[in-house]
């Protein structure tokens, strides 16, 4: 159970970019996160997996404070995809995978832990590219294996920050899909920053809308993916259309969005 | 012969182990063979240049007397044999904890650039070694005894790298120039101010310290070796045990973070392990800003790998026989250079090409 309680955070003197959040995880759903560039969607879920310490208030992991848990303890307990991932070593697919492994082995991996990687890497259709090297492969690939990794290690708790950066549509529905997977098969509970609202309408049990370092409103999709909710959190007129039962967006202006020219 | 043969081969075997653990299937083949011939010519070379440096210091040192047609007995000749083998000991030990201590400072500071000595731990020992003298006089417990002055020289290294690295390497994103210009600055001042202390200090104790900072390869004091030869070995030591923990650390401190390294606390450890080690290898032959840096660079190219344990290994010998067999050389030329200053010429135009090539120029 993670819960997070009324963060404040602020990087060096300037001015707050967290205010006040507090959310209780959902355990053993998805929970997406939403929000417009900058709205601090990244920043907490640095302070929620304590690679950047809370400031003021706490981040409970089954109530105990997670600036309290040794580091090795919490990686087993939760792990972290960022945002954008630079590695300064030439390594290969597998050897990024086998660093998943670390906090349980502490690097030497044994039989058990050959075969977490390997399922990591079958998990995500990486396993004939297992031997290429990191900067010979191409975006989506690279981001597949670093979400390898992050199976590989194993924890119950998975914060995956725009997973579905340069993925191509169907490795971005396959992500998902593997994603309900974990949750459904593996009972993992995942935090996921989206910034399509459709893959979040449609994959997300929960839903958690955040504006200008406030949570605007959580909720099932059904309740935060409307026009009156994420109008205000992106600054922008959403169209929301319904379709098989799940609300779907249109981004563009509706006003201004016009027929094709060539058919009329 | 026989005998030889099988040791050998059980020696191949134990290397194509310790190679193996380095990887799997075909391009781990590949590199494993290449990680096997490495060490191969490597060992091969450190006995020829242990033997090189053995002999320029024994047989060499006797030709005259030898072609004056006077004997020499065994017992004069393992004298200067035993005389040789500190010496032989100190330049191995040194070189091994400076090629150690730059791998791991190059791995927290994620830079291949930079080595220790490059940001200021040689002008910090002198500075210290004068600041005793001028403050409590040569006689005095701090300066004249090794182990003492030892301790307080390692010690203020490591309040200094402490908070003066640690900083840096704690706020600002592992700035390569922003380092290495701190360093700059920091190694002018101390100098500086310590031309100022030797200036204005009695010349007696200039000149003790004079001895004490100039250390050299040359005149490597024979005692102080075995004193610290402990705490060489325990550097190392515990360095290379953490070697998991520096190939996750070399992935940047975010990743490292998350696979649940507690990074400010290694970067601690470290800091301190880097400063012991800088701080004896400098007392014990002197300052010798490149060889560290020209060594796990060598290793990096030989191995092509971010595996810490190869390169912690390859890496103190390709610094072992540089210095070794450099000296050897030097002492058959009659020492009109000491090797250092080879070792910092060819360091010097290799950091050249290193910026000029992470730059892109
Ligand atoms: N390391 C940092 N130092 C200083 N300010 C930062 C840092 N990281 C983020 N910020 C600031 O904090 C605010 C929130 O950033 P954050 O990365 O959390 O946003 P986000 O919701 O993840 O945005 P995006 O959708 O673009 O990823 C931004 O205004 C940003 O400028
Ligand atoms: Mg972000």
């Amino acid at each position: 159970m993670i819960q997070v309680q009324n963060i404040v955070q602020s990087y060096g003197r300037d001015k707050e970019i967290l205010k006040d959040v507090s959310l209780t995880v959902r355990e053993h759903e998805i929970t997406a996160l939403i929000g417009a560039n900058g709205a601090g969607k990244s920043t907490l879920l640095s302070v929620m997996t304590n690679l950047v310490p809370a400031q003021s208030g706490q981040v409970l992991l089954h109530g105990q404070d997670i600036r309290n848990i040794k580091s090795n303890e919490l990686a087993k307990h939760i792990a972290f995809l960022k945002q954008s991932q630079q590695l300064a070593i030439r390594i290969t697919v597998n050897d990024l995978v086998e660093f998943g492994r670390f906090p349980h082995c502490g690097g030497k991996l044994g039989d058990e832990d050959k075969r977490k990687v390997a399922e990591a890497l079958d998990y995500l259709n990486m396993g004939d590219m297992a031997e290429k090297y990191l900067d010979k492969i191409s975006g989506g690939q690279r981001q597949r294996a670093f979400i390898a990794m992050i199976l590989a290690q194993d924890t119950p708790y998975i914060f995956l920050d725009e997973p579905l950066n340069n993925l191509d549509i169907r490795y971005s529905v396959e992500m998902m899909k593997n994603v309900q997977r974990l949750v459904s098969a593996l009972g993992k509970t995942v935090i996921v920053v989206l910034h399509d609202i459709n893959f979040a309408s449609a994959y997300a049990h929960h839903i958690v809308a955040m504006r200008d370092g406030k949570i605007a409103k959580e909720g099932p999709p059904c309740e935060v993916v409307t026009a009156q909710v994420l109008d205000p959190v992106f600054e922008h007129k959403f169209h929301i259309i319904d379709h098989d039962g799940k609300q779907v967006s249109l981004y563009y202006d509706h006003d201004e969005a016009s027929a094709c020219k060539f058919c009329g | 012969m026989a005998e030889n043969y099988a040791g050998a081969k059980q020696l191949w075997h134990k290397f194509q182990l310790f190679a193996a653990s380095s990887g799997t299937s075909s391009r781990a083949t590949y590199s494993r063979k290449r990680t096997v011939m490495v060490f191969v010519v490597l060992s091969v070379l450190l006995v020829a240049a242990t033997a090189l440096y053995l002999y320029s210091r024994t047989w060499a040192r006797m030709q005259p007397i030898i072609q004056l047609g006077i004997p020499v007995s065994p017992d004069a000749f393992a004298n200067i044999l035993a005389r040789a083998i500190p010496h032989l000991v100190a330049m191995v030990a040194s070189a091994v904890v400076l090629a150690v201590v730059s791998l791991s400072f190059q791995t927290i500071t994620q830079s291949r650039v930079l080595t220790p000595s490059m940001i200021g731990f040689d002008s910090v020992f002198v500075g210290t070694q004068t600041a005793l003298v001028f403050i409590f006089g040569a006689s005095h417990l701090l300066f004249a005894n090794p182990l003492v002055n030892f301790f307080v020289s390692a010690g203020v290294m490591i309040v200094i790298s402490f908070f003066m690295f640690g900083f840096i390497l704690r706020s600002s994103r592992n700035n390569t120039v922003f380092l290495l210009m701190f360093g700059l600055v920091l190694s002018g001042i101390i100098s500086s101010s310590t031309r100022y202390l030797q200036i204005i200090m009695n010349q007696s104790e200039f000149f003790q310290v004079q001895a004490a900072t100039s250390v050299n390869i040359n005149n490597i004091s024979a005692d102080l070796v075995w004193y610290v030869l402990p705490i060489i070995m325990a550097v190392v030591v515990v360095t290379l045990l953490r070697h998991r923990k520096f190939n996750v650390m070399s992935l940047g401190p975010q990743q490292a973070k998350g696979l649940g390294v507690a990074y400010e606390r290694e970067l601690n450890i470290n800091l301190i392990l880097i400063a012991v080690g800088m701080s004896v290898a400098t007392a014990l032959i002197g300052p010798l800003t490149f060889l560290g840096l020209l060594a796990v660079n060598a290793a990096r190219e030989l191995l092509k790998t971010y595996k810490h344990m190869p390169l912690f290994i390859a890496s103190s010998m390709i610094a072992t026989f540089a210095l070794v067999a450099g000296q050897g050389v030097m002492e058959l030329l009659r020492g009109a250079v000491p090797v250092t200053v080879i070792i910092n010429l060819v360091g010097c135009t290799y950091i050249f090409y290193l910026i000029l090539k992470e730059n892109r120029v």
